[in-house]
């Protein structure tokens, strides 16, 4: 387990610096320069220059490319042409607000996604089941940014907004600093409601769907019926022996979701005002501000390779029949 | 275009700087109090006190520190009017009104200029505001190596001199508006950014987490992405109106307009900058806001690339912009936010001349004038052609959807006078890039931004031999070189003015743009917050006064 684990992290190496050579060759490609999105007609041309020499946007490609190798490999960023602070610190700000968001999306996805899931199974074609499923394959269609929208209006009608005033933007309440320890974390936990559910629904939706499959694959199995035979309850019978088997197929969904949602918050953080990590790459892209583009497009990209192994991983955790690297 | 770049001719620059010190001894006495009265004179000075106000902004102010590029819009009214002071401020109608500075005098041969500091003004870290921080702001201005952006406000001052510790002494080359950059640049602390040297200044921690202000307000908070929270200055000097009523400011960034409108009207928003125009509606018919709007100095505007033979010809151009109806783009776009622009001068500028009528909505005159200019359609395509190529043309589109609708809607009104408008979108940097480039590969391009508070246009129409990046239509004209030339120098107003229109007219005539429209900008404001007032100087230049109904807190 040890070394599949280094193995994959060894493979990730070329993999991550192809992405960021990919990255820095496409950002150069484009047309326009950090300067030129600072274009504006009250700006004269010799200080745009002088903007360009102090960026080092003056010096040719390769050499650009060698030196931000360098500063990424000594751990340095550099700085931020947008934001006038060290790229380390932009994304250490932005960075835990788009991690609590996507986990804690992560955890409604599947705890709602499976638990829709086994009730559908267990239901098969009942009533509940039909209904459930409709509602799924709906919320699975709907973009997330409609979702958003369509929950901020919900919410901030009159009558809604009168008995559940829940926040539609931003990570904290203005008054925050003056709040104590517990409202504090009310405050963020209120300031969390609606871009989660937004972000997370339809992915929850997609794995209901999953689980129900999984779900109905297994329960027809003989060693089902040989538990209910036994006389387990059907609680037991469906929460234990059934369930372990049919997350196999789910847990590897772990890994697909993750660049999904990290692709999701890009939209969803700019709907709700969350100052996290896509809204800050889509404002970069759209600066040039080069430096941050690339620190985050590794980030992603390291994050996205961590958890397609850690979902590799737990899957030899749930199946004992999966055995990494010992050959056994 | 900030301050003159070429050199000007002056007539009598003595008699400028004399008109221009007799306004600021004018307005010298602090009428400030008086003009916070208005709107809520039954409620004493001491029930406005308390509150925080939000306001709502729809994109992030990466920084603070006037020195550092890019200039932002909202970051520069932060700059100027919360949280530093400029040495100067600008009046109603553009005049010049003593701030930091207490009064100034300019010599017999108009070369030198004594600035009189107030002794009253403190910075946040209670070290006194003195001439060395003004010497340290023009220096850092004025230093090649700092890319600060309005560096050209300095061009034409030349040394600067602290006489004692609230008097300093500057040469200059006189010029008429030579006080306009003390308006806009702020006085920073030298005593903090003294000793940062040039290349790191543009990441010190002063413009992002840590800046040390004089104005009547000071720093609390900085969440990258957020918000910026200020308090009031309980020091800021009483002649100046002293300690701001609201206790707090915040501005939290909302970068999406639906959004932003929700949390005004849910009241989670006191105010709401850059109220989108399809909300417009709804902040009228909320009994709970009211909508404030005033002309900007942003234009919207397509240039043509007159290098290019489809373009030269100054009958074409005419026909282009009465074949499209911008009437129904203004509406339909800008829900009416803004007026049918008649040329490059808008109405937010003094100079503006109110009998100006834009070019009708002629189709009929529009094909004249291109049948007249030689374009017929002789193969039955319905489309135009000139021996034997047809009137067909790329539009570089911003990638905006105001901007695509726009497109979209010039598409359809040109097809019906035989032109064949291709648009194509471009994000914002590769269209910036692309229209500067030396080559000039457009063939016309659509956009909307801001003029500057000073109008000197040379750097879009100069016929010099060098051509600047920002010459895009290639249009120039002699005659009109020699009246530009001759504004930044004009000494009276009534000069000015007739310089002004005539320059406006000329441009007007000769339709190297297609002036769409100038734009207004609204914000929503929550009522029970009293004391705002906007206008082209900024939506936050009141925030000092404004102050919250004990009800509304």
């Amino acid at each position: 387990m040890v070394r599949y684990t280094g193995r994959r992290l060894l493979e990730a190496v070329p993999l991550l610096l192809g992405i960021v050579t990919l990255t820095f060759l496409l950002l150069h490609l484009a047309p326009g320069d950090p300067t030129t999105a600072y274009f504006n007609p009250n700006i004269p041309p010799d200080v745009i220059e002088q903007m360009r020499r102090n960026l080092g946007l003056d010096r040719p490609l390769p050499v650009q490319y060698l030196d931000w190798l360098r500063s990424f490999f000594t751990g340095h960023f550099g700085y931020s042409f947008s934001q006038h602070r060290p790229v380390a610190a932009v994304i250490g700000d932005a960075l835990p607000n788009t991690l609590l968001l996507s986990a804690v999306s992560l955890v409604l996805i599947f705890v709602v996604g499976c638990a829709v899931g086994i009730v559908q199974a267990v239901r098969q074609y009942s009533a509940l089941d039909q209904a459930l499923t409709v509602g799924a394959l709906t919320l699975y269609s709907v973009p997330g940014f409609w979702l958003g929208l369509m929950l901020i209006l919900l919410v901030s009608t009159p009558w809604v907004s009168s008995w559940l005033h829940l926040p539609i933007s931003g990570m904290t309440s203005i008054d925050h600093e003056f709040m104590g320890p517990w409202g504090r974390a009310l405050d963020r936990v209120r300031h969390l409601v609606l871009p989660v559910i937004a972000l997370g629904l339809a992915s929850a939706a997609g794995v209901a769907r999953y689980m129900r499959g999984a779900m109905l694959e297994v329960i027809h199995q003989d060693y089902i019926r040989t538990a209910r035979a036994k006389g387990l309850s059907e609680r037991r019978v469906v929460l234990r022996h059934a369930l372990r088997n049919a997350l196999l197929p789910v847990v590897s969904l772990l890994g697909l979701y993750l660049p999904l949602l990290f692709g999701g918050t890009v939209v969803i953080e700019v709907v709700f005002s969350w100052p996290g990590m896509g809204r800050l790459l889509y404002n970069s892209i759209l600066a040039r501000d080069y430096p941050v583009v690339m620190a985050a497009t590794f980030l992603f990209g390291a994050l996205v390779v961590a958890g397609n192994l850690v979902s590799d991983l737990l899957y030899a955790v749930v199946d004992p029949r999966v055995r990494y690297g010992e050959g056994r | 275009m900030s301050g003159p770049r070429r050199t000007t001719v002056l007539a009598r620059p003595a008699a400028v700087l004399a008109a221009a010190l007799a306004l600021g001894a004018a307005a010298c006495g602090g009428g400030e109090r008086a003009g916070r009265g208005a709107g809520g004179a039954a409620v004493p000075d001491s029930a406005r006190r308390g509150g925080t106000v939000v306001v709502g902004i729809r994109a992030e102010i990466p920084g603070v520190d006037p020195l550092v590029p890019p200039p932002d819009y909202m970051g520069a009214q932060v700059e100027r009017y919360v949280l530093f002071m400029p040495l100067v401020q600008l009046g109603p109608d553009f005049r010049f009104q003593p701030w930091l500075a207490r009064s100034w005098d300019v010599s017999e041969d108009s070369t030198r200029v004594v600035f009189h500091l107030r002794d009253d003004v403190t910075w946040s870290d209670g070290k006194p505001v003195t001439a060395a921080d003004v010497a340290y702001t023009y220096r850092k201005a004025t230093d090649p190596d700092i890319p600060f952006p309005n560096r050209a406000y300095f061009e034409r001052w030349d040394s600067v001199q602290v006489v004692d510790a609230h008097t300093v002494r500057f040469r200059i080359r006189p010029y008429s508006q030579f006080l306009f950059g003390w308006t806009q640049v702020p006085i920073l602390p030298e005593h903090v950014l003294g000793d940062v040297p040039d290349s790191a200044l543009a990441t010190h921690p002063f413009g992002t987490s840590a800046p040390v202000g004089d104005g009547p307000f000071r720093f609390v908070s900085h969440e990258q992405g957020d918000r910026w929270v200020f308090e009031a200055n309980p020091d800021f000097p009483e002649e100046l109106g002293g300690r701001p009523y609201v206790d707090r400011l915040a501005l939290r960034v909302i970068p999406d307009g639906s959004t932003a409108l929700a949390e005004l009207a849910r009241g989670d928003l006191d105010v709401l900058m850059n109220v989108p125009p399809e909300g417009v509606g709804r902040v009228r018919s909320d009994s709970s806001l009211r909508l404030l709007s005033f002309p900007s100095s942003s234009y919207a505007f397509v240039a043509w690339n007159t290098r290019r033979p489809l373009f030269s010809d100054v009958r074409v151009r005419r026909a282009l912009t009465m074949a499209m109806d911008r009437k129904a783009m203004l509406d339909a776009v800008r829900h009416g936010l803004g007026s049918l622009a008649t040329g490059p001068l808008g109405p937010w500028h003094w100079a503006y001349d109110s009998a100006w009528r834009p070019l009708p909505f002629d189709p009929d005159s529009a094909r004249a004038l291109l049948a007249a200019a030689g374009w017929r359609d002789t193969d039955g395509d319905g489309v135009l052609d000139r021996d034997g190529r047809p009137f067909r043309f790329t539009l570089l589109v911003p990638d905006v959807r105001v901007r695509r609708d726009m497109a979209v809607m010039m598409q359809a009104d040109l097809r019906k006078v035989g032109v064949d408008l291709r648009p194509a979108t471009r994000d914002f940097a590769a269209l910036a890039g692309a229209i500067q480039d030396a080559s000039r590969p457009y063939d016309a391009f659509l956009l909307s931004w801001n003029e500057d508070l000073v109008i000197d246009d040379r750097d879009y129409w100069s016929c010099g031999p060098d051509e600047g990046p920002l010459q895009f239509s290639g249009w120039c004209d002699r005659a009109l070189d020699a009246v530009m030339d001759s504004i930044p120098g004009a000494m009276d107003r009534s000069l000015k003015r007739r310089l002004l229109r005539t320059y406006a007219e000329t441009v007007e005539r000769a339709q190297p743009y297609t002036f769409l429209f100038d734009e207004d900008r609204a914000a929503g404001v929550r009522r029970g917050l009293e004391g705002v007032s906007m206008d082209v100087r900024g939506e936050l230049r009141t925030a000092r006064s404004w102050w919250v109904r004990p009800g509304a807190r």
